[in-house]
């Protein structure tokens, strides 16, 4: 049968050479070639001046000051604040001041804490617009840390780690994107604006995603199965007997994790909170509901 | 209205179990696994494949002290040494020779009534200590059970060589040095 266009034009591909320079040219009238002017007006010196580099094309460099040190060349590279608009910073939290926090009541324990429980009790906050990612576990007063927690931060040492888990509690390391922070932040400020819950973005850089997926880490995206097995490994390196987690009355508390796309605990992306009249306003079509839970 | 205020109470009540699952929950990433948190089994297998470096934490005694050297009032208030000490030979979860090697090679560490005793005041946090004396506890275990390495016949022949051509220098300096000292007395008249 007779060929159709398309078979046509994927043949001559197939058989015409390289396309280069040499055998491409602009489309008629694309662009029209400058005439050297004439006349009174375009004549005589052409607009190249009297003598010197202008007339003689022996132009100086751009930049050049006629030998003095050239404003280009005056100030050194100091590079002091070279990318400090893209760095994350993790503010710290001891586990001192974490005990500090449930021994006064300020936390409570038999709810799983996250970045909205520790900004809520109002000794701590993150500013998202300083680049602020969340918090950071340190291991200062590891030694007398005694509180059983369920426990999601930013960023988490080894040591901080296993203070957490020699106490029966979990520890579980999590990704929130700026615009998510400012909601989780400050909850009741984002729910006066009306606007639906944001789903919570993935890790930006391959380094964060790494490292929120290795179950060593605590990572929220990681194997639970590889990270029981951590834990068991991290009780071997800091000398401590792994508390059954099973036989743990607060068992199901303890285990009880947030999707990677929830900000709020209890609370699905999408839904819109009305603080004054304490209704839960949810998406009804289909499009939406898919979107948020994709 | 009174049935209307019914039906609100009854719905409150209801606790539904909270299920949102994105398209990048647990579940849609790891597919078919339990998702849950658990304590895997912590009995140690030393019978066969010698030793795992799994060593079970309830059969040592851990105590802890204050540490020595300066430091204020840090070093004078916290319990940052660890003391570590067990009963070799009755250590079950090590095999035999293992426990033999050990007793062997850790006299100095080994107290009259046979109890290996480590200690560690590396840093300032006890929890640090107690993985510094973990991790001298297996270096000694795995000490205890290396094979020696064979000496290849190379070695051993070079090694033999040595050992001939050392006494034979010391015996030549020795010829030297007799004869140096019989050349100061005075001769013999026959």
């Amino acid at each position: 049968m007779s060929k159709n266009i398309t078979e046509y034009a994927l043949s001559m591909l197939r058989s015409l050479p390289r396309v280069s320079l040499s055998n491409i040219r602009d489309n008629p009238r694309a662009y029209r070639p400058t005439k050297r002017g004439r006349g009174q007006h375009g004549g005589d010196k052409h607009g190249a001046g009297n003598k010197g580099s202008g007339q003689r094309q022996n132009y100086m460099r751009l930049g050049y000051e006629t030998g003095n040190n050239p404003f280009y060349l005056r100030f050194p590279l100091e590079p002091y604040y070279k990318g400090q608009h893209l760095r994350r910073e993790y503010p710290p939290i001891t586990l001192h001041q974490l005990q500090k926090l449930i021994d006064t009541n300020r936390l409570d324990t038999s709810e799983p804490i996250d970045l909205t429980a520790i900004c809520n009790s109002g000794l701590f906050t993150i500013l998202p617009e300083r680049r602020q990612y969340g918090f950071q576990l340190k291991d200062e007063g590891a030694d007398i840390f005694k509180a059983k927690v369920n426990i999601e931060v930013q960023w988490a040492s080894e040591p901080a780690i296993a203070a957490i888990e020699r106490n029966g509690g979990v520890i579980t390391v999590a990704y929130y994107d700026i615009h998510s922070l400012f909601a989780a932040v400050n909850p009741i400020k984002f729910f006066r604006k009306g606007e639906p819950i944001p789903r919570r973005m993935i890790p930006y850089t391959d380094e964060l995603a790494a490292y929120y997926s290795d179950p060593a880490n605590r990572g929220y995206l990681a194997d639970p199965e590889k990270v029981s097995w951590e834990r068991f490994v991290l009780s071997q390196k800091y000398g401590y007997v792994l508390p059954c987690l099973e036989n743990d009355p607060d068992y199901e508390m303890l285990i009880q994790r947030k999707d990677p796309r929830q900000i709020f605990q209890g609370l699905e992306p999408g839904w819109i909170i009305n603080l004054k009249d304490k209704k839960i306003l949810k998406p009804k079509s289909k499009e939406l509901n898919e979107f948020y839970s994709s | 209205m009174a049935l209307r205020k019914f039906i609100n109470f009854n719905t409150f009540n209801i606790i539904r179990p909270f299920c949102f699952k994105s398209a990048i929950s647990l579940e849609n990433l790891y597919p078919n696994k339990s998702l849950k948190i658990f304590t895997p089994q912590q009995t140690v297998e030393q019978s066969t494949g010698g030793f795992t470096g799994h060593i079970p934490i309830e059969k040592l005694q851990i105590t802890y002290s204050r540490s020595s050297g300066p430091g204020g009032q840090n070093v004078n208030t916290l319990n940052s040494k660890v003391d570590l000490r067990f009963h070799v030979e009755s250590a079950d979860w090590l095999s035999s020779e293992v426990r033999a090697k050990l007793m062997e090679m850790n006299k100095t560490k080994i107290s009259k009534e046979g109890f290996l005793i480590l200690r560690s005041e590396k840093t300032r946090s006890q929890q640090l200590n107690v993985a510094d004396i973990m991790q001298k506890l297996r270096a000694i275990i795995r000490a205890a059970e290396a094979e020696p390495e064979p000496i290849s016949e190379e070695s051993e022949e070079r090694a033999r060589k040595r050992k001939l051509k050392a006494a034979r220098l010391r015996l030549q300096e020795k010829r030297n040095r007799s004869f140096t000292k019989s050349q100061r007395q005075a001769p013999v008249d026959f």
